[in-house]
């Protein structure tokens, strides 16, 4: 389900400006609210893809040099720029474990990335609850006891968000970390996937991931293991439904992992052809 | 045969910054191979973010500063009744740079929050701003990301915010009887820019050498920084110097010479971006 929060000053002062910023709000994006067909007759979706269809992923590795590791990736139109410091020494002392290393996420969300301009805090619940989430994966998967008492920091921007934002980032925090030679059992692969008229989806956009009927879930799979470490998902849906949008997205996650696998050769190829030409 | 004391060129750089950075001035170049006056290359990419109402990414060598702009409707301020408003807003996040840390803005994104907000007041038209007056009025807000911190935050935001500004457009939106904002479905109205501003910054290094355009590594080694702000009819806007260094009226003047040639080159660069689109 999708929850809409909306931050409105109890000052009466503040009333006309949120009439009229509200009003404006479903002025223009009137289109949207109403029942979109989400999956025409001939099972193409409003972006024109199959169900089963994965948006054009592309990624960067190392786009910033003064960075220990950074990523950029694009999902369709969903931008997002991971960057790892780290493993450096710890900021906090409370922070220091003596037989690993701790790993610090901060996911930072552009205000110009969505539609409605939203200037959240760092400490927005929302904003937490997924850098938590993004931690949690990396947790399980990076060797943090090759790096005893410190830290890795891994920083997530978004900077335009068109839907899967978290799966995106996880996939970019993927890459940034390879890029920083932080060691990992695995890549770690997410992809979404929904559900429309008992059709699964794969890759769910804006309008798909916004529309209140469709359930949503996000997935992150080591895919080496086949082992799931991050699932996500807060609809009503049934079990069957469920099997076959857990399904689906998997393997959108193996697809996934190609790419992120073909652009970390093609980076490494790079630098050895730099190596070796000097 | 090395003497086991020797530095390698990177070690010496690290253990004594000052040392090494003069050695290069008294050659009478930098350490990235430029020359005094020589600004870094620059690259604009306008609208590139698709949500935003105008979007601008710009490269000053490795400085990166993506710049969005996002309008809402807001009742106008009490003194300025028929003119909308703007508000900047700078990110200097922990990404990028190790320098910066997680936490609230730091002083350094604030007081470039404040130049361009100060700047604005003198190119952009307010009162077309304006939906209604006392009533409704368009609030422009524009945040800049910086996402790769090089030195010269500044110029690159100035430059970011007037490209996107330029790129931005916002529908048509007119006031109902019944007091409800309608906008319309286009966004075809583009907002008025009175007249391009630019900014450019010089460095003094003890006083004697003038530094443009400094980078991240010579900016703490500098006794002043000088930002300058000019138009196309060549007058100035504002003159920023910041770290009390001392600085003679010649190097003013050069300063400000230097910056209308930089104004030139820029206002080319955003003519060109904008014939891009």
């Amino acid at each position: 389900m999708t929850t809409v929060t909306t931050a409105v000053g109890g000052v009466a002062s503040f009333l006309l400006f949120f009439r009229a910023v509200c009003s404006l709000f479903i002025g223009a994006t009137s289109f949207a609210m109403s029942r979109v067909e989400l999956l025409n007759p001939e099972g193409l979706r409003v972006d024109g893809r199959r169900a089963n269809e994965l948006r054009k992923l592309s990624c960067k590795l190392s786009p910033l040099q003064h960075a220990d590791g950074s990523a950029y990736i694009e999902q369709g139109n969903t931008k997002v720029l991971a960057v790892v410091y780290g493993p450096r020494e710890t900021r906090h002392r409370a922070q220091v474990m003596h037989d690993r290393a701790y790993i610090n996420v901060e996911y930072l969300v552009a205000p110009f990335s969505a539609g409605e301009r939203k200037k959240r805090s760092k400490n927005d619940k929302r904003l937490l609850e997924l850098a938590l989430a993004v931690k949690q994966t990396f947790d399980s998967v990076v060797m943090t006891t090759l790096h005893p008492r410190s830290q890795i920091d891994i920083y997530l921007q978004v900077l335009q968000d068109d839907g899967g934002a978290l799966q995106a980032s996880i996939n970019a925090a993927t890459l940034a970390l390879v890029d920083a030679g932080v060691p990992m059992v695995d890549y770690v692969c997410a992809c979404t996937g929904g559900c429309v008229d008992s059709q699964a989806l794969l890759d769910l956009n804006h309008i798909e991931e916004s529309s209140a009927e469709t359930p949503d879930l996000t997935v992150a799979i080591l895919p080496r293991s086949g082992k799931v470490t991050l699932l996500q998902m807060t609809s009503r849906v049934h079990s069957d439904q469920f099997e076959q949008m857990l399904n689906l997205a998997m393997e959108g996650c193996r697809q996934v992992h190609a790419v992120l696998d073909s652009s970390v050769r093609d980076s490494m190829q790079q630098l050895a052809d730099q190596m070796t030409h000097r | 045969m090395t003497s086991p004391y020797a530095f390698s060129a990177e070690t010496f750089k690290r253990v004594q910054p000052s040392e090494y950075y003069r050695k290069f001035l008294e050659q009478d170049v930098r350490p990235d191979g430029r020359a005094f006056s020589q600004f870094r290359k620059t690259i604009l990419n306008a609208g590139c973010i698709s949500t935003a109402n105008g979007s601008a990414v710009v490269r000053i060598g490795d400085t990166t500063v993506v710049c969005g702009i996002k309008a809402e409707v807001a009742e106008p301020t009490l003194d300025q009744p028929a003119a909308g408003y703007f508000v900047p807003n700078v990110e200097l996040g922990p990404l990028c740079s190790a320098k910066f840390r997680p936490g609230p803005p730091g002083d350094l994104a604030q007081v470039v929050s404040e130049r361009l907000r100060k700047l604005s007041e003198e190119y952009i038209a307010f009162e077309e701003l304006c939906i209604e007056p006392e009533q409704a009025a368009w609030v422009v807000y524009a945040d800049l990301v910086c996402l790769n911190h090089d030195g010269n935050v500044l110029d690159a935001c100035q430059l970011a915010l007037l490209a996107a500004l330029k790129n931005a457009r916002l529908p048509e939106a007119q006031i109902g009887e019944d007091g409800i904002v309608r906008a319309g479905e286009a966004f075809t109205r583009a907002i008025t820019i009175k007249r391009p501003i630019l900014a450019a910054t010089f460095g003094l290094y003890e006083g004697r050498s003038l530094l443009a355009d400094p980078n991240a590594s010579e900016e703490p080694l500098l006794d002043s920084l000088v930002t300058v702000c000019v138009d196309d009819a060549e007058h100035l806007h504002a003159v920023w110097k910041s770290n009390g260094g001392r600085c003679s009226l010649e190097q003013l003047q050069r300063c400000v010479e230097l910056a209308r040639i930089r104004f030139t080159e820029l206002s080319a660069l955003l003519e060109s971006s904008a014939a891009d689109q």
